[in-house]
């Protein structure tokens, strides 16, 4: 019993034993889970590996069993699909393939892939039914994920055998192209979908050749909706197992998004090119046809670009500008303005400024420039304002010849006035002079002193007025000397209360310590006399005038404002009125020459202009304090003179007798017959012994000659030499001689000081006929000192 | 008649798959010893649509217009089944069954005669089988060739082809090594797919016993 006992332990361990290497032997030989099944004889037969997968004893089925053993440890819920295909299979279909479950021992599942195939007898019966199961758990999981990712991410698989005209897909491939998903597509029916100008996802036109494997791009138009989509295909080669062909194995996505953006991306940017390439175009336009000067310079003021207008404007050619410096093109004088600007154009964004640029043929253009910094380069626009510039001269200059021509015209309308007045005193001279002439021929000699002074009076008014014409004109020579102002308002009291009647009451505030101040006492007169003219005829209801003498001194401070007055001391005579005074555009004109607000005929708008002209070359100046219904303060600003008043002897000498002369010898040059005559007859009247001579030609050989000449009186117009250089000759051959000059108009006479070297005078056409004898009487007398 | 309890449900498409692919192995057979070659006949998929659908089941996957063997079938379940070919196909059929011995232009003449034999051949078989196989029989009418496109092959525009059904097959052929694509579709008005659908329980309930 034991021993049967060990017997059976015995052959247990040795039957272990041997399904051990079997396990081993089927492990080495790569046992495939394979079945047999005989269909008529209702039989199963399977390898141990089946056994083992399906959990069933290896020797059984390598015996054979019952074929319901096929259905061993399958999973309940596909075991219903596996015995239909099984019992498709029996029936006569030809390929069997199926995936499912099996249980394991541990009580999971596995998942295995069965195929297999039938063998027909031959009446087409099926008679076997055989196959292999692989366990594609692991594959399975992987597909899952990857049918997982393909969805997630919009992937489609391919697969295409090397000749074949269909493709394997996935149905996330089919979803990509619009159709219904599906494992096997004609290729045709793919590239129908593609866009005619697109690579086609597998190349048919050489069915056995290699598709280029490169990664492709096209668009679809998707079966079910129509709509244009973007796939990109890409993949590779693999040898295929199967067919010992090729596959090609690929994946399909849609770029559509990234396409359209790279699209829209390409479509801006041509956009953008072309807008650049057109504003470019539109730049050489402006730059090219621009009659401006455009030019981009560095910030160290070296040309980087001009524009063919330099050729044209400058007349440099734009490659010989290009590189060189601003500098070099400057007008020289306006050097060292360009650097500035050219420094304030580098500083600021925006710059305008006008220079001069030299021509290439030497002449100046002013150019007048706006310029724009950014960054390093400034950006010059420059226009030639040389001819505008010029016009501009032009139109000053003939602005001034009007303004002359129109004074002109006033003195021509003036000259109407004045000749009525010259012509009434010329009447006055002439009647008394027939007058005269009458009773002298009537022998009726009592009352000819009544004649002569009306006609002396005639003539010195017509005097005064030229010479107030003169003072107008400011050609009048200023005598000018120390003249005591208090003194000379003083002595014309009189003629101003005469003149101002008795409506108007004048009060003088003479301040006692006055200093004299440098004037012509004449003009001076002239012009106060003027003055209270003018405030009279300003209080025509009456009022009260004033004349009022002071000091004052300026110094650089109190004279800031503009104004014409020099630093020093001045004698100040001031004329104030009561009356109806200015405004302020009346104040503006006053010293207009012939600005009057007197109706015509009763002032000549003279006065204040005049004034002003002597004020000015007095060295002094005149104010106007005003405001209408107030009165009027007009201040004359007098140079204070340093000098002491001239002594009022002298002004008796002048009112004594005619001076005589004691015999010495004048020569008289003068071209006016009449003027001549009048002054050698008097001269020889008075006792000097005189020669006469027409002009320089006559009078210098007399000069040149022996005679003695003590004196020299000449007119300063005379034709050919005039009377300053005859003198100057006369000097140089006698250079004691002593000179005095006899002028009507002498432009350049206008400072009398300025024109006579020392031992010369001058006195003015017309003179008195005492004032001649007592001034060359003077000058001789002077010569003895 | 709701589509839904019109759909088949996966058991039941299973079954269909395995009785069409018994009868286009069948056919295949049939047509191995027509051309005494080796000829491989696949379906990897069975659906059940409508007409229109069908239709543009095509279209969509067909430029090219269409040839078709067109047979009535007469039984427990009756209609119209059409093998279809995209014209150049059933002329590479032809050529694959033939042989090249034949020149192009005696080709082209006998092109519908031929389509119509081997269309025969290849329908009857598939019907047949099926028929065969849920216990039943069919009549099958001769066959006759029809051109055109899909829309016109399923006469969609005739009567709006709501009404009607298709089993519609998507069929691989391997012959003489040249790649083959067709379709088979088998259109029912509803009774008959209603009594397809009982019928096809009726096997699966009897394959279950068997195997038991």
């Amino acid at each position: 019993m034991s021993r049967d006992i060990d017997d059976q332990a015995r052959l247990e361990a040795e039957l272990e034993q041997a399904r051990r290497r079997l396990h081993l032997t089927l492990d080495a030989a790569g046992a495939s889970c394979g079945w047999e099944w005989d269909i008529p004889g209702r039989r199963l037969v399977a390898d141990a590996r089946f056994a083992e997968i399906t959990l069933q004893d290896p020797v059984d089925l390598a015996q054979g069993v019952t074929p319901d053993r096929f259905f061993r440890s399958i999973h309940p819920e596909d075991l219903k699909r596996v015995k239909l295909a099984v019992a498709g299979m029996l029936a006569g279909s030809e390929v069997f393939s199926k995936e499912y479950r099996l249980l394991r021992n541990d009580g999971g599942y596995r998942w295995v892939h069965a195929s297999g195939r039938t063998i027909l007898d031959a009446d087409d019966e099926p008679v076997k039914f055989t196959g292999i199961l692989v366990d594609i758990t692991e594959q399975k999981r992987i597909t899952e994920q990857l049918r997982i990712a393909q969805s997630a991410g919009g992937i489609g698989t391919f697969e295409h055998i090397v000749g074949y005209g269909t493709i394997t897909v996935s149905e996330q491939f089919c979803r990509l192209f619009g159709l219904h998903p599906t494992r096997i597509l004609p290729i045709r029916t793919l590239n129908d979908l593609i866009h005619p100008d697109d690579e086609r996802v597998i190349d048919l036109t050489d069915p056995d050749g290699l598709q280029n494997d490169r990664n492709i791009e096209f668009r679809v138009k998707r079966a079910d909706d129509g709509i244009e989509r973007w796939l990109a295909r890409r993949g590779e080669y693999v040898d295929d197992i199967e067919s010992s062909g090729r596959r090609f194995v690929g994946v399909v996505f849609d770029v559509t998004d990234t396409k359209r953006a790279q699209e829209n991306l390409s479509i801006a940017n041509k956009a953008l090119a072309e807008l650049a390439r057109e504003s470019m175009r539109e730049r050489n336009r402006v730059w090219n046809n621009s009659r401006d000067l455009l030019a981009v310079l560095g910030t160290d003021g070296v040309f980087r670009d001009v524009s063919p207008a330099w050729a044209e404007i400058l007349g440099h050619d734009p490659d010989q500008v290009i590189g060189r410096s601003l500098l070099d093109f400057a007008w020289p004088e306006d050097i060292d303005l360009v650097r500035t600007e050219m420094r304030k154009a580098v500083e600021n964004v925006h710059n305008d400024l006008e220079i001069r640029l030299s021509h290439r043929e030497g002449a100046p253009r002013t150019i007048s420039w706006r310029t724009t910094r950014e960054e390093d380069r400034v950006f010059a626009y420059g226009r030639d304002v040389t001819v505008a510039r010029e016009q501009k001269a032009i139109l000053e200059h003939t602005e001034s010849q009007l303004r002359q021509a129109q004074k002109m015209e006033a003195v021509g309308q003036l000259t109407g006035g004045i000749a009525h007045d010259f012509n009434n005193m010329l009447t006055g001279v002439i009647g008394a002079l027939a007058l005269i002439k009458r009773r002298i021929a009537a022998n009726r000699l009592d009352e000819l002193d009544k004649f002569i002074d009306a006609a002396t009076t005639s003539a010195e008014r017509a005097a005064a007025l030229t010479h107030r014409l003169l003072a107008f004109s400011r050609r009048q020579p200023l005598d000018r000397q120390a003249v005591d102002v208090n003194s000379l308002v003083g002595s014309m009291e009189d003629l101003f209360r005469r003149t101002l009647g008795e409506q108007i009451e004048l009060f003088t505030h003479l301040s006692a310590n006055t200093w004299s101040a440098v004037t012509d006492p004449n003009q001076l007169e002239n012009a106060i006399l003027n003055l209270v003219i003018n405030a009279r005829d300003a209080m025509p209801e009456g009022g009260k005038l004033t004349i009022e003498t002071d000091n004052a001194v300026f110094t650089e401070a109190d004279l800031a404002r503009g104004e014409t007055l020099k630093p020093g001391s001045y004698v100040v005579l001031a004329v104030s009125d009561t009356g109806i005074g200015m405004s302020e555009a009346t104040i503006e004109k006053a010293f207009d020459p012939f600005f009057t607000t007197k109706p015509i005929g009763q002032g000549t708008g003279l006065g204040l202009s005049m004034i002003y002209g002597f004020a000015q070359q007095s060295g002094g100046h005149v104010t106007i304090y005003s405001r209408v219904g107030l009165g009027t303060t007009i201040k004359l600003y007098l140079p204070r003179s340093m000098e002491s008043t001239a002594s009022s002897d002298e002004d008796a000498d002048a009112n004594g007798p005619t001076p005589r002369g004691e015999g010495e010898t004048v020569l008289v040059v003068e071209d006016d017959a009449s003027v001549r005559m009048l002054v050698v007859d008097l001269l020889k009247e008075l006792g000097y012994r005189v020669i006469e001579a027409v002009d320089g030609v006559e009078a210098l050989p007399v000069i040149e000659g022996k005679a003695r000449i003590d004196l020299l009186v000449s007119d300063v117009g005379l034709p050919g030499l005039n009377g300053r250089q005859l003198a100057e000759m006369a000097l140089a051959s006698r250079p004691s001689l002593k000179i005095l000059f006899i002028t009507g108009y002498a432009a350049t006479a206008a400072s009398r000081t300025d024109f006579l070297a020392p031992g010369m005078e001058m006195i003015t056409k017309p003179f008195a006929i005492d004032a001649l004898a007592q001034k060359v009487r003077e000058i001789l007398n002077t010569r003895r000192d | 008649m709701s589509a839904s309890t019109l759909e088949l449900d996966e058991l039941e498409r299973d079954a269909l798959t395995e009785l069409v692919n018994i009868g286009v192995s069948r056919a295949a057979a049939s047509l191995r010893k027509m051309v005494n070659r080796q000829v491989i006949l696949s379906v990897p998929s069975v659906e059940v649509v409508t007409r229109r659908s069908a239709a543009s089941l095509i279209g969509q996957r067909e430029s090219e217009a269409l040839i078709a063997v067109q047979q009535q079938f007469e039984g427990p379940f009756s209609g119209r089944a059409l093998l279809m070919f995209p014209e150049s196909n059933g002329l590479s059929l032809i050529r694959a069954i033939v042989g090249d011995e034949m020149d192009e232009a005696d080709l082209i003449e006998m092109e519908e005669e031929a389509l119509a034999e081997t269309g025969n051949v290849i329908l009857n078989g598939c019907l047949g089988s099926m028929a065969n196989m849920l216990q039943h029989t069919l009549k099958m009418s001769l066959p006759n060739v029809r051109r055109g496109d899909s829309a016109l092959l399923f006469e969609t525009l005739v009567n709006g082809g709501e009404e009607s059904f298709v089993l519609f097959l998507y069929i691989n052929f391997s012959v003489r090594e040249r790649d083959i694509r067709g379709y088979i579709a088998m259109i029912m008005d509803l009774p008959s797919l209603t009594n397809l659908k009982q019928i096809i329980s009726a096997f699966i309930e009897r394959v279950m016993m068997e195997n038991e």
